[in-house]
This record gives C-alpha cells, sequence and structure tokens, in this order.
C-alpha cells in the first residue's frame, strides 16, 4: 500500500508502465491473503462444528484436540435421537412453530406492506417509524406483560402462543421488505384489473401476489429464521418439554459448568442448523436484494 | 388492508408496551398478587443501583466494539471482493453462511472453541508460543466480554459486507473512471473517492446493528449467562433476570423504559446525521 502511495509521483509515461503493473500485482496479492484470511476466520468453526460431532466422546473431550478425527462415528447424531434427550420434540416444536408463524406473518405481512406500498408517501413515511421503532422496542422489555397476557388467556405452553410472540415481531419487519418488493411492481399492470371491475383484495391476490413470489418466499424465509433463533419467547412462555423448543431445550440440556458432553453438543447443533442454512442459501439471492435495499433505501 | 397487523402490534406490542410503563411505576412482583403503587421509586432505586450501571456500560462496550468491528471488517472484505466476477462470487456467498447458522448454535460453538480445559483456541496459541498458559477465556470477568465479542462479529459481519457490496455497487462508475484517469493510486481511491459515498449505507447499518446489539439476548444468555460476575452483564440480561429470577417486574420495567428512551435518543441523532447528509 505505501508502495503504491509512492509511486503517484513517477511523472513520465514510459516509466509508469512497470511499476503500475507491480502495483497492480502486489495489490492482488494484499486481496487474496485477506480474501483467504476471511474465509478461514468464516470456515473454521463450522468445520470444528461438523468433525467434532463425528468424533467419539473420549476424543472429542480429549485435552489435545486432534484436527481430523481419528475414528468417524455417527454415535453422538443416534444418541441424540435414542437417549433420555427429547431433541426430536424440541427439533419438531421448532419446526411447527417457526413454519406456522412465518406463514401467518406472510399473509399479514403482505395485506400490510401493500396498502404502505400502494398508500401514497403519508403511508409509507408511517411505516418506516412503525418499523424502526418496534425493531427498537427491547422484547424483554415486553415479555413480563406478555407473559401475564398469555397467563390470563391460558395460552402459555402452547404453540399458539408461542406462533403470536413470533409473528407479532415479525410482522413490521415483514412488511416493510414486502413493501419493498410491491414497489418494483410496475402500478399500470393493476390498471388493467381494475378496469375489469376487480376488487382491491382480488387485484392484489390474482395479480400482484403471484408476481411477488420472491417476495413471499424471502420474508417468510426471514420470518422462519427469527422464530428459530428465538430464545427469549420459548424460554419465558414455555415450561413443559413436550412444548418447548430447540434454543432453551438445547440450553438445558448442554449448559452447566460440568456438563461437557462436546461430542453431542456439536451434532445437535449440526442438525438445529442444517434447516436454517438450506432455507437461506435457498433464497439468498432475492434475500439480499430485499434486506440491502432496505437497508439502503434508507428506511 | 393494514388493519390486521395494525391489530396484532397492538395486542402484543402496544398494549404490554403501556403495561410496561404502568408497572414501572408500581412495586409488581410475579411471586405477589398486591400491588401497590410506587411512584418513582423504581426510578431512583435504579439511579443507586451499581448493576444498573455496570449494565449500561457493558450494553455500549458490547454494542460499540462490536459495530465498529464489524464496520471496519465488513469494509475491508466487501472492498478486497468488490472485483470479484464469475465463479469466484461464490465466495461471497460463502462467507454469508455465519449469517444463517442459528444465534444459539453460534453461542455453543465459540463456547466450545474457548473452553478453557480442552478448547481448540488456547491448544493453537500455546502451539504457536503466543500465550504461556491457558487463557481462561470464558470465566476471566475481562476476556469474558472479549469471547463473547468475537462471537458476536463472527455471526454480524455477513451483514456488513451485504451493505458495503451493495453500496460499492452504488459509486457512479463515471467517477471511479475519472479517478483512474487521474492515476489516483489505491489509497486514495478508496479514501478520497469511494467512502464519501458509503457514508450513508455505513450510517444506516450502523443504526440497525446498534439497535439489535443493544437488544440481544440469545448470544449472550447461551454464552454466558451475563456472568462471570456480572461482566457481561448487558442491560436484556439484567432486565431478565431482574424478572424471571427475581421476579422484580416492577423494577426491570422501570430499567426497560429509561433503555427505551435511550434507544429513541440514538436513533433521532442517527437520523439528524443522515437528514444532514443529504440536504
Amino acid at each position: 500500500m505505501t508502495q503504491a502511495l509512492g509511486d503517484r509521483t513517477v511523472p513520465d509515461q514510459p516509466t509508469l508502465v512497470a511499476p503500475a503493473r507491480r502495483r497492480l500485482a502486489a495489490g492482488r496479492y494484499v486481496v487474496i491473503v485477506i480474501v483467504a484470511l476471511f474465509i478461514a476466520w468464516t470456515l473454521w468453526p463450522l468445520y470444528w462444528m461438523v468433525s467434532t460431532s463425528l468424533k467419539t466422546p473420549k476424543e472429542a473431550t480429549s485435552l489435545s484436540p486432534t484436527l481430523w478425527p481419528h475414528s468417524l462415528t455417527t454415535a453422538n447424531f443416534s444418541e441424540l435421537f435414542s437417549s433420555s434427550l427429547p431433541f426430536g420434540t424440541y427439533f419438531v416444536n421448532s419446526a411447527i412453530t417457526s413454519v406456522i408463524a412465518a406463514v401467518v406473518a406472510v399473509l399479514i405481512a403482505t395485506l400490510a406492506g401493500y396498502s404502505f406500498s400502494r398508500g401514497g408517501y403519508r403511508l409509507s413515511g408511517a411505516a418506516s417509524v412503525v418499523v424502526l421503532a418496534t425493531q427498537m422496542i427491547p422484547l424483554v422489555v415486553l415479555i413480563g406483560p406478555l407473559y401475564l397476557l398469555l397467563l390470563k388467556a391460558h395460552l402459555l405452553n402452547t404453540y399458539l402462543g408461542l406462533i403470536i410472540g413470533y409473528t407479532s415481531f415479525a410482522i413490521p419487519f415483514g412488511a416493510w421488505l414486502m413493501k419493498g418488493f410491491f414497489d418494483g411492481i410496475p402500478r399500470e399492470i393493476e390498471e388493467a384489473a381494475r378496469v375489469d371491475g376487480y376488487s382491491r383484495l382480488s387485484i392484489l391476490f390474482r395479480v400482484v401476489v403471484p408476481l411477488s413470489v420472491p417476495g413471499l418466499v424471502t420474508t417468510g424465509v426471514f420470518v422462519f429464521m427469527n422464530s428459530w433463533n428465538n430464545l427469549l419467547y420459548p424460554l419465558t412462555l414455555v415450561n413443559s418439554n413436550s412444548r418447548q423448543t430447540l434454543p432453551p431445550g438445547l440450553l438445558q440440556s448442554f449448559s452447566g459448568t460440568f456438563k461437557t458432553d462436546w461430542g453431542g453438543m456439536m451434532a445437535a447443533s449440526v442438525i438445529t442448523s442444517i434447516p436454517l442454512v438450506i432455507a437461506f442459501f435457498a433464497v439468498q439471492r432475492s434475500m439480499v436484494r430485499g434486506l440491502t435495499a432496505g437497508a439502503l433505501a434508507g428506511t | 388492508m393494514a388493519l390486521p397487523a395494525l391489530l396484532i402490534l397492538a395486542l402484543v406490542i402496544g398494549y404490554p408496551m403501556v403495561a410496561a410503563v404502568i408497572v414501572s411505576l408500581s412495586h409488581y412482583s410475579l411471586l405477589s398478587p398486591v400491588h401497590t403503587f410506587a411512584g418513582g421509586a423504581n426510578y431512583s432505586q435504579l439511579v443507586h443501583d451499581p448493576v444498573f450501571w455496570q449494565s449500561l456500560k457493558n450494553t455500549a462496550v458490547y454494542t460499540g466494539v462490536s459495530v465498529v468491528a464489524g464496520l471496519v471488517l465488513g469494509l475491508l472484505l466487501a472492498l478486497a471482493l468488490e472485483r470479484a466476477a464469475g465463479p469466484w462470487r461464490a465466495i461471497r456467498a460463502l462467507l454469508l453462511t455465519p449469517w444463517a447458522v442459528p444465534v444459539i448454535v453460534v453461542a455453543f460453538l465459540f463456547q466450545f472453541m474457548f473452553t478453557t480445559p480442552g478448547g481448540i483456541i488456547n491448544a493453537a496459541l500455546l502451539k504457536a508460543g503466543l500465550i504461556h498458559s491457558a487463557l481462561p477465556w470464558l470465566t476471566s470477568p475481562a476476556l469474558a466480554m472479549v469471547t463473547v465479542i468475537i462471537a458476536n462479529v463472527w455471526t454480524q459481519l455477513p451483514f456488513f459486507l451485504l451493505v458495503f457490496t451493495a453500496a460499492l455497487g452504488g459509486v457512479p462508475d463515471e467517477v471511479i473512471e475519472a479517478a483512474r484517469v487521474d492515476r489516483a493510486g489505491t489509497w486514495s481511491m478508496v479514501f478520497g473517492i469511494k467512502l464519501p459515498y458509503l457514508r450513508s449505507a455505513a450510517v444506516v447499518g450502523a443504526l440497525l446493528m446498534i439497535i439489535q446489539n443493544f437488544n440481544n439476548f440469545p448470544l449472550i444468555w447461551a454464552m454466558t449467562q451475563g456472568g462471570p460476575a456480572y461482566a457481561t452483564s448487558t442491560l436484556v440480561i439484567y432486565v431478565y433476570q431482574l424478572a424471571f429470577t427475581s421476579f422484580k417486574l416492577g423494577y426491570a420495567s422501570a430499567i426497560g423504559v429509561v433503555w427505551l428512551v435511550l434507544l429513541l435518543v440514538i436513533a433521532s441523532l442517527f437520523i439528524r446525521v443522515m437528514r444532514s447528509d443529504r440536504a
């Protein structure tokens, strides 16, 4: 880099060619080294998770860690589903609540996002304020009153209680994402349907929604990921093992100073990650577009 | 059509918000059925509560260091990958993976890598001769915060990479071309030409991540539960503990209200910066 700065003072054309080329080559090596370091930083923890999950308990907890599993075993995985640990139940509970929350949130966010998109400047200004405000509210401040509310409604320890919690927090951002996608659909397309006498709602579902499938999927995946990650709600709103989801369930099973079943913990981590990684990469492209367009539009 | 959304928000966010403010003005315990009016007692209590101030400081450190590290590393990475074309673009997708890893898994992973007897990080540092005895990453107050922040940066770097990649794409080609004709060096190309274009993206990205880190519960709770000795206890962690371990809902809500006001101030400062940017 410093060399590049020095080169700039070279005045005339002929002498410039060689240093310029050298500068380019040197810059290239710097870039390659930086990128390689970041790849290692990103992938190492993931490699370590997978390789540990395939080690025998003795090897996984050894005080001198081995880089490569000496004897591959799937015992950690089969243990998850056969032992007293209700891992399968946690997984199913997480899946049910996250999927339903995603579907419900997409439906409601579609309606709200559409009205924000077509409702003129005033509505969309209000939308971004609501989104920013709800993003700022600390979940933990709401959880006390929400707990009491669900207690009165007899919704503690139920799927419905969790789904309501997940959905409510996903709606503002979901509506904002959907608004972004709807903004990209020209209004002229709807004009024809309006001339034919369709109502607003049927225009939305027959004309606009089919055109915004990537947006629906992206928003759905976004809600799904957030729900799958939510620790606070199930931790406080659920206390029976039969309704518990993965994050608090795993925490309960593997935490404690003396529990160091690293192999089992990493196997559980691998399985917990798989649905999210698949969902993320399935929509990676449009998710990236939706999220960054939102961030760059300056809310 | 926005009605269903507004109804749900009113019920599940609006009502608890109002309830939180009311509860913050009373002696409210989840254990006792009697709730008496407390006026400002909960608020004056927090002024004299050392754990509150410690948590506030921890929140600032955790948020500040995570966001600054994310901004710097994300920018560096976005610049390094800027010219990536063809198959090399797959690298960018690869580097986004941490985003898709569940938070609970990130917590487990970093706990495992930094664990004190047998963790890979200590083993590698010892082997490289950088340290002479294993460091107590998660059990010493000073290092626990470092460890939690490292894990946090790992999950959040993809977001900053994306924001800066998108913003770099928005730098007009003519500007880059003109600078190239003027034979601008790499250094002045980055600092003089590109960075000014990235400012508003950086501000928005930082604001979103400040809010998110202020409110980040799962990572810290799963890694340290705020310990050792409140060393990693942020406001979220402290409020949660007050409400659900000590059952002091009134006091917990008072802290929550103060903290919401704090966030509002930060957000309005940022919005002002952005407005003046555009003018």
